[in-house]
């Protein structure tokens, strides 16, 4: 139970910090962080994909309603959520031994849990970007958002996950 | 049966995923009621209260560059005040009346101050959340302006708050001119360079140069005319060789936007209600 307060609490944090400093962050003008993913990311692997995509909606409907874009993040959340686990298989073939873990440092290990954020990371934005340019495409420039987002997304994930071990590690 | 139910339970997650994909796809590119009400845009109730928590604070910190912005901009004014009274007094004293007939045209319009409690330049479609609503008078299609120049078109309104397309949309279309000529373009922004925006379709003869200015043109019933948009920066032709496509560097710095004006036109409605009667005559 205290569990899912801890979600609900890293819900409503992440959407928090989204709305009031992440989307307010454009890197040269290409690159904007979407660090409200880190829940998404870091949900128990347990859980079942429909709960995670339901999640994931939820979480995009949020955001878009303070973005003023009805579906745009939603969406993309969802196939996050789909494409969690089989980047997951990705990267380990023998499988099975993070059945029951949280995505995070300590339990992946950093270099998997680089490949795994970074992939899922690149995927959010690709699918974000090229959703907001169905009516106005330019592939030089979209491609470029995607790169630079990417990246930040990628540090901005990295940054808070250490954040919240340090808290976890202090509480022991 | 059973096996149906089997079958649909072991590939539920396939049917969670459609279902999902199918609410976004409608609410990205439907033309449905969600889209212009309330509850989906920033102008909900929570929206609202973290924008106005976030802006709170900025406004804080950007106090100085507004404090220093309304200095020059209250110089300037004093500046023409005092030209256009040296001016009054001397057509006072030549003609020899007292009454001398106003200027008509800003007559007919009101100005409500709202504060800008959010604002996005960094996406394609941006927006802007302000902190006056439909309590306050305002209304769908009132034109926003700053002390910089035009900055968008009131959208959805709520209660107190309300979401305006910003220039920096591709949805929103602005008729305007050369300053001093008649020719009227329309201004579109490219989706590029949140400084910069292409006023299209002006016609090959207008003459013009980088740096004059860019004015609405007052032909729509939103702003009133000669409110300053941008100055030309360069200019090229357009793929079909008759009209020019220039590009003009935007006045408002829409990365900071503090206080802004809602304009409401007391003639509105009559204009458009006589527009509408031409196009179904």
């Amino acid at each position: 139970m205290s569990n899912w307060l801890r979600y609900i609490l890293l819900f409503a944090v992440v959407v928090f910090l989204q709305v009031t400093v992440g989307n307010s962050i454009h890197l040269f003008g290409v690159a904007i962080p979407f660090l409200y993913i880190y829940f998404l990311v870091r949900l128990p692997l347990s859980l079942s994909v429909n709960w995670v995509m339901t999640l994931a909606f939820l979480l995009g409907l949020t955001i878009d309603t303070f973005c003023n874009t009805p579906g745009m993040h939603a969406l993309s959340c969802v196939v996050l959520a789909v494409l969690r686990k089989p980047v997951l298989n990705l990267y380990t073939p023998r499988g099975e031994d993070y059945i029951e873990a949280t995505p995070s440092i300590r339990s992946f290990g950093m270099s998997l849990y680089v490949r795994y954020t970074l992939t899922l990371s690149f995927c959010f934005c690709l699918t974000l970007f090229l959703i907001e340019s169905l009516s106005f495409l330019n592939v030089g420039r979209l491609s470029l958002r995607v790169f630079a987002s990417t990246i930040l997304t990628f540090l901005m994930i990295l940054g808070m996950d250490s954040l919240t071990r340090s808290g976890r590690e202090k509480r022991l | 049966m059973r096996n149906l139910i089997n079958f649909l339970w072991k590939h539920s997650s396939w049917i969670v995923f459609a279902v999902y994909v199918v609410i976004c796809c409608i609410l990205l590119f439907g033309r449905n009621p969600y889209q212009r009400s309330v509850y989906f845009s920033s102008a909900n109730r929570i929206s609202v209260v973290v924008y106005d928590l976030q802006s709170e604070f900025s406004s804080y910190v950007g106090l100085r560059t507004a404090n220093r912005d309304l200095q020059l901009r209250n110089g300037e004014l004093e500046l023409e005040v005092l030209n256009l009274k040296e001016q009054l007094n001397y057509y006072r004293s030549t003609i020899g009346i007292d009454t001398i007939p106003s200027d008509s045209v800003m007559h007919n319009y009101d100005f409500i101050v709202a504060r800008v409690v959010n604002n996005s330049v960094a996406q394609i479609n941006n927006y802007i959340t302000i902190d006056k609503g439909r309590a306050d008078g305002v209304k769908p299609e009132m034109g926003v302006v700053d002390q910089n120049g035009v900055v968008g078109i009131i959208n959805v309104v709520g209660e107190h708050h309300a979401v305006a397309l910003s220039v920096l949309n591709p949805k929103l279309r602005l008729s305007c001119k050369v300053k001093g000529s008649d020719y009227f373009g329309s201004l579109v922004w490219d989706a590029v360079n949140p400084r910069y925006a292409v006023l299209e379709e002006m016609p090959r003869h207008v003459e013009f140069a980088p740096g004059d200015t860019i004015i609405t043109s007052g032909y729509s019933s939103v702003f009133p005319e000669g409110l300053m948009i941008g100055v030309i920066s360069d200019y090229k032709k357009q793929r079909d060789d008759n009209f020019y496509a220039l590009r003009v560097k935007l006045s408002p710095d829409f990365g900071c936007l503090g206080y802004v004006r809602i304009i409401s036109n007391r003639m509105k409605e009559e204009q458009d209600q006589l527009e509408k009667e031409a196009r179904y005559e």
